[in-house]
């Protein structure tokens, strides 16, 4: 897999330089090797002119390069004052940058892990500018931050600018990167595609905007118009009752009253940036997480799962996000497909051999699985891994299939195999629930899209309204249907 | 920064590669060693190659086999079990202290110790949440403290073991086949087919192998555990009543040194400590190797610290050897 | 949505420094209850008592801070037991029949040596990338072996004198209580301070975040493991000077190393890392020391001491993970 493949960027003395890109462009991974956490198969970085090639994170921060992650680098069982001493940073210098924050009753005595992840984000940014970095590196440094605390980034970022230093500002949200940025950068597949000036002639607003998401899209958006839609979406949705009913879901903040409705033989995609409550909402769909509040009806009757179990024998199942999570990475292919066959202590008997290689043959005819490499589920590639977790299901029997990304990561092929086996499944009078971050696929796979952004559902479309730009623009909180939301 | 590039590339199928090769090649390499070590017992000492010392062989590694039966379960779920001794023990002489009521009812007795204790090891690990090496060593603790009283005062009397329980400890069928082979190759032809062929074994690699993908997939992890940590300690009470059976009277130390040699045989077997790689056809060639290395440690009259270095260094570096085929990214 | 932005309320000094050091504090307060009950049913209770109390846990109370180290910095070492009785060994084959000066020379030796074998061990832990158990087991193997190698069988001896300067004897408390202190306040405390001692917090914290603050795993990791030889060997020389000889049983091994990790854990060292420190874990010796005692004074039998040690430990690791996963949700 190749995560990078070449980027080419250089940030200014003095400059806030934002990085952008759809999910998988590839700009955590260019954040990790800049702040010397892995090191580049190729290529140069240099600082001030001079070229360096960093061992370590502390070595990247003697280089002047510090980066704050989304999780903030604190050991977690360590006072704040302790995690100072581990990065040698002293600790006036970080007072004073708090005190800069307006965060001046912060006690450096209490353990990293009992304070709240916003305020240790703040505590990390703190901790980097006490450095005096050359470079600061800030990835999704605002999700999930309360919109005061953003306000005081983009204060301190300001600031640091004024003194000569450079900000690399990775976001998903561009109105914010409109609002603080000089120059923003495009990431597309690994590569830097556009960049642009924000404040420059160039001019603002829309325009900007909009060559922002072009350019994020690129050919792609021509590609997907190009390729033949294999199997076009049509109306298989039967009447009746709906597969699946979702009425007020919350759970704190980070899923907020959401209301859903899926019909059998119905694909919904339901799409939006990393982060907006999808995860929990899909986790608490699958059994996985107790909501707060709300109701789940599944074929008619109201579920309540402690345990996914509970959710699987009411038709719910899982196709995780993370590939890890779902396969046993040691075992074969047909030992991770028939895994839910044994799930209860009423099926730890003998295996009935031929019905197990009957089914297991069966998914992996259906989804054309490479078994060549099927002694260890690890050795497959990408797509045949996804295709291991989904076939699970296939063997394992659902009404409705709750898939998160499954595309992700995997080559355009296999991708059509996938849409193409969830148009089936619709056919058959199954349901899918399927969350994307691949725009383009909405209309290949989808009857139907929703689009959540913090927790909610902001937007829905037909499949076949839902334009990648229109998508987009929801997705990023830019939408009309969002003015209420907030 | 210019021409900034990152490439997984293959490297993970690669090793992935390697490791399969290592895990099929192990089995056989472990054939070798065993196989090696045979050879050497025999060139140093033609009566090692006797049906009697075969028979001696036998009869010493169907308990610490049956031990480390018990233990490899454990370990294929990612745990441990350091009770197994203190319960081969505590059922070895509930046995022997209630041969008075006739073989059935005494065997019977032991194997109710291994249940009990495996049922609390299993639902404290499983259901809440209590890591497996303090559980275990707790209930070490408790069972010989339990013995220590129970050996003055409940479990007074004469602690010698039944004819049946002595025959099947020590006693010969035929030529160079004693009793407990036999007892041996029931339960871990069970323990083999059983990891392979039936749904629990599976779940017990899968369990090992990833829990989250086990909850996602509707798997209840604690009755997996639950189920694993009672079939090890009925292991352990079954080798407990043999070992008792073999030296015909039971005290407190019965079976305390097999503790760390039943860790040792699956290790050296290639189950993985960290659970889901493995099985039991590993093990009892690691336990034969156990055995025999220490015939022909005593045959060339090492001394017990060179043995123990010895073994020391043969887990190291096998472990070593596993590890670097299983290192993953 | 600035619920965040006022700082949060948080207590006072005193209340912090209490809610950090719970559960030590709890541990104290039971061992000053079993102190009190074991002075109740014992007449004249006094320094003799202590002195005993002293003596006979100083071992192990070096036991368990060894197991402490490597447990804090993320690992566990199932070799400590073998450590003591190799130190014991050696320290039990070269004192016999030596004077005072000697039999210090010795124990500085025995010191080095196996500070070095805890240095190796954790070259060996990281660079092989083997999980801690297992390497531990295999090098328990090893150093029981050698110890065989020191003394075959039981015997050995050491300098009256030394015994003295290291339990003290009669009602003299004092000297076993400043040989456990030595230790603690000459290495741990600076070490506790250096950013070396908490970049073993750390490492046994998050190893991400310890990463990405830039520890050094393996050096950390040695030295956790350097200072839990040291430990160890000073374990050994206690036990030579308590039994006034060497014995190279694996039981005595096994035994010690099985209590380490009890002690550890009811002194509030989590077995997950980055938790706890060495003073619990001694006070924790002592508490599961008196145990026993204060049964044979209810009249029960002293070997259910035993019992009770299993199910508290078992209890302790319970009621401790489940606060936590409670905490945890919470946050």
């Amino acid at each position: 897999m190749v995560a990078l493949r070449s980027v080419d960027l250089a940030v200014a003395p003095g400059e806030i330089h934002a990085l952008v890109g759809a999910n998988g462009a590839g700009k955590s991974t260019l954040v990790r090797i800049l702040s010397g956490v892995v090191p580049p198969d190729a290529g140069a970085v240099e600082v001030a002119g001079r070229a360096v090639r960093f061992r370590s994170p502390a070595h990247a921060r003697a280089g002047g390069l510090a980066p704050v992650f989304q999780d903030p680098a604190f050991a977690p069982d360590l006072t704040v004052a302790e995690n100072l001493r581990l990065t040698a940073t002293d600790p006036a210098a970080f007072r004073r940058r708090l005190d800069g924050f307006g965060l001046d009753g912060v006690h450096l005595g209490e353990p990293a892990g009992t304070l709240p992840l916003p305020l240790l984000r703040m505590l990390d940014l703190a901790r980097v500018l006490a450095h005096d970095p050359a470079l600061l590196l800030l990835d999704e440094i605002t999700a999930a931050l309360p919109a005061d605390y953003a306000e005081r980034v983009f204060e301190v970022i300001r600031r640091a600018r004024d003194d000569g230093r450079s900000v690399l500002f990775i976001s998903h949200r561009l109105l914010e990167v409109q609002e603080v940025c000089d120059r923003v950068t495009v990431l597309r597949d690994g590569r830097n595609v556009d960049t642009l000036e924000i404040k420059g002639p160039e001019g603002s607003g829309e325009r900007t905007e909009r060559r922002i998401v072009a350019a994020m899209l690129g050919e792609r958006a021509a590609l997907a118009v190009s390729e033949p839609r294999r199997v076009a979406p049509r109306d298989t949705t039967r009447a009746g009752e709906p597969a699946l009913q979702v009425r007020g879901l919350s759970d704190g903040h980070r899923v907020r009253e959401v209301s859903l409705e899926l019909a059998r033989g119905e694909v919904l995609g339901i799409t939006g940036l990393e982060g907006q409550g999808q995860d929990e909402l899909f986790a608490i769909l699958a059994g996985d997480r107790r909501p707060a509040g709300g109701e789940i009806v599944a074929a008619g009757r109201r579920l309540v799962a402690r345990h996914p179990q509970e959710a699987i024998r009411r038709g719910l199942t899982l196709v995780p996000s993370d590939r890890w999570q779902a396969l046993l990475p040691q075992r074969s292919v047909r030992e991770n497909l028939a895994v839910p066959q044994y799930n209860a202590p009423s099926r730890w008997g003998w295996i009935n051999d031929g019905r197990e290689r009957r089914l297991v043959a069966e998914a992996i005819a259906r989804l054309s699985i490479d078994t060549r490499a099927q002694a260890q589920a690890r050795r497959l590639s990408g797509g045949n891994q996804q295709k291991v977790a989904i076939g699970r299901w296939l063997v394992g029997g659902f009404t409705t299939l709750l898939c998160f990304d499954p595309t992700r990561g995997i080559d355009v092929g296999t991708k059509h195999q996938i849409y193409d086996l969830f148009r089936e499944l619709a056919a058959a009078g199954k349901s899918v629930l399927m969350f994307t971050s691949e725009l383009r696929e909405v209309p290949l796979a989808c009857d139907r899209v929703l689009v959540i952004y913090d927790g909610r559902i902001v937007g829905e479309f037909k499949a076949a309204d839902a334009d990648e730009a229109t998508l987009l623009s929801a997705a990023h909180g830019l939408a009309d249907t969002l003015t209420d939301s907030r | 920064m210019t021409g900034l590039a990152v490439k997984d590339e293959d490297r993970d199928q690669a090793r992935g590669l390697a490791r399969i090769a290592a895990a099929d090649r192990s089995t056989l390499a472990l054939i070798v060693v065993l196989a090696a070590l045979v050879v050497a017992n025999g060139l140093i000492d033609r009566n090692f190659l006797s049906l009697g010392q075969l028979r001696n062989t036998l009869l010493v590694t169907a308990p610490l086999a049956l031990l480390a039966g018990g233990q490899t379960l454990c370990m294929l779920t990612g745990g441990i079990d350091l009770s197994v001794a203190m319960t081969a023990t505590a059922a070895a002489y509930v046995t022997g202290v209630q041969s008075s009521e006739g073989a059935a009812t005494a065997i019977a007795a032991g194997l109710l110790v291994g249940l009990v204790v495996g049922l609390v090891n299993g639902l404290a690990i499983g259901v809440f949440r209590v890591n497996p090496l303090i559980m275990t060593l707790g209930m070490s603790g408790i069972l010989t403290g339990l013995l220590t009283v129970g050996s003055q005062t409940f479990l007074g009397g004469a602690t010698r073991m039944s004819d049946f329980v002595l025959e099947l400890g020590g006693g010969t069928i035929v030529g160079p086949i004693p009793w407990n082979l036999v007892v041996w190759l029931l339960l871990g032809g069970a323990l083999v087919v059983g990891l392979r062929r039936t749904g629990l074994g599976r779940m017990i690699y899968a369990v090992g192998d990833n829990r989250i993908a086990c909850r996602l997939a509707g798997v209840r992890v604690w009755q997996v555990e639950t189920a694993v940590y009672t079939l090890c300690a009925l292991l352990a009470a079954v080798a407990g009543i043999l070992i008792g059976g073999r030296s015909g009277s039971v005290d407190l130390q019965l079976a305390g040194s097999y503790l760390l040699p039943s860790v040792a045989a699956a290790v050296i077997g290639g189950t993985s400590i960290l659970g889901g790689v493995g099985g039991y056809t590993g093990t009892i060639l690691g336990a034969l190797i156990l055995v025999v290395l220490d015939t022909m440690l005593n045959l060339l009259t090492v001394d017990e610290a060179l043995k123990q270095v010895l073994y020391g260094c043969i887990i190291l570096v096998l472990a070593w050897v596993y590890a670097r085929g299983t290192a993953s990214a | 949505m600035s619920v965040l932005t006022a700082s949060r309320p948080l207590g006072p000094t005193v209340g912090r420094l209490t809610r950090r050091h719970a559960w030590t504090a709890a541990v104290v307060v039971f061992f000053s209850v079993l102190l009190a009950w074991n002075a109740s049913q014992t007449r004249n209770f006094g320094a003799f008592e202590i002195q005993t109390m002293l003596a006979s846990t100083l071992a192990l109370a070096y036991l368990a801070m060894a197991q402490s180290v490597v447990v804090i910095g993320g690992g566990i070492d199932l070799s400590v037991g073998a450590l003591l009785v190799l130190a014991n060994c050696l320290s039990a084959r070269f004192m016999e029949g030596t004077g005072f000066g000697t039999s210090l020379l010795v124990a500085a030796g025995v010191l080095a040596v196996t500070a070095a074998l805890g240095a190796l061990t954790g070259l060996v832990i990281t660079a092989s990338k083997i999980p801690d158990i297992i390497v531990t087991l295999a090098t328990s193997f090893v150093w029981g072996g050698a110890a065989l190698f020191v003394l075959r069988t039981p015997g050995g001896g050491t300098a009256a004198g030394f015994q003295t300067l290291v339990l003290g004897s009669g009602s003299a408390w004092w000297p076993a209580l400043l040989c456990l202190l030595a230790p603690l306040l000459l290495v741990w405390v600076p070490l506790r301070r250096s950013r070396t001692g908490i970049a073993i917090y750390a490492l046994g914290s998050s190893k991400d975040a310890a990463f990405l603050s830039g520890v050094d795993p393996l050096r950390t990791r040695m030295v956790a493991y350097t200072f839990s030889g040291l430990l160890c060997g000073l374990a050994g020389i206690a036990t030579t000077a308590f039994t006034g000889g060497g014995s190279p049983q694996s039981t005595i091994a096994m035994n010690s190393t099985l209590a380490s990790v009890a002690a550890i854990v009811l002194g509030g060292v989590a077995l997950s890392g980055g938790v706890g420190g060495l003073v619990g874990p001694v006070f924790a010796v002592w508490c599961l020391y008196l145990i026993p005692n204060i049964m044979l004074g209810l009249g029960v039998d002293p070997s259910y001491g035993e019992v009770v040690k299993g199910v508290v430990v078992v209890l302790v690791v319970l009621v401790g993970g489940l606060l936590r996963a409670r905490r945890s949700r919470l946050t």
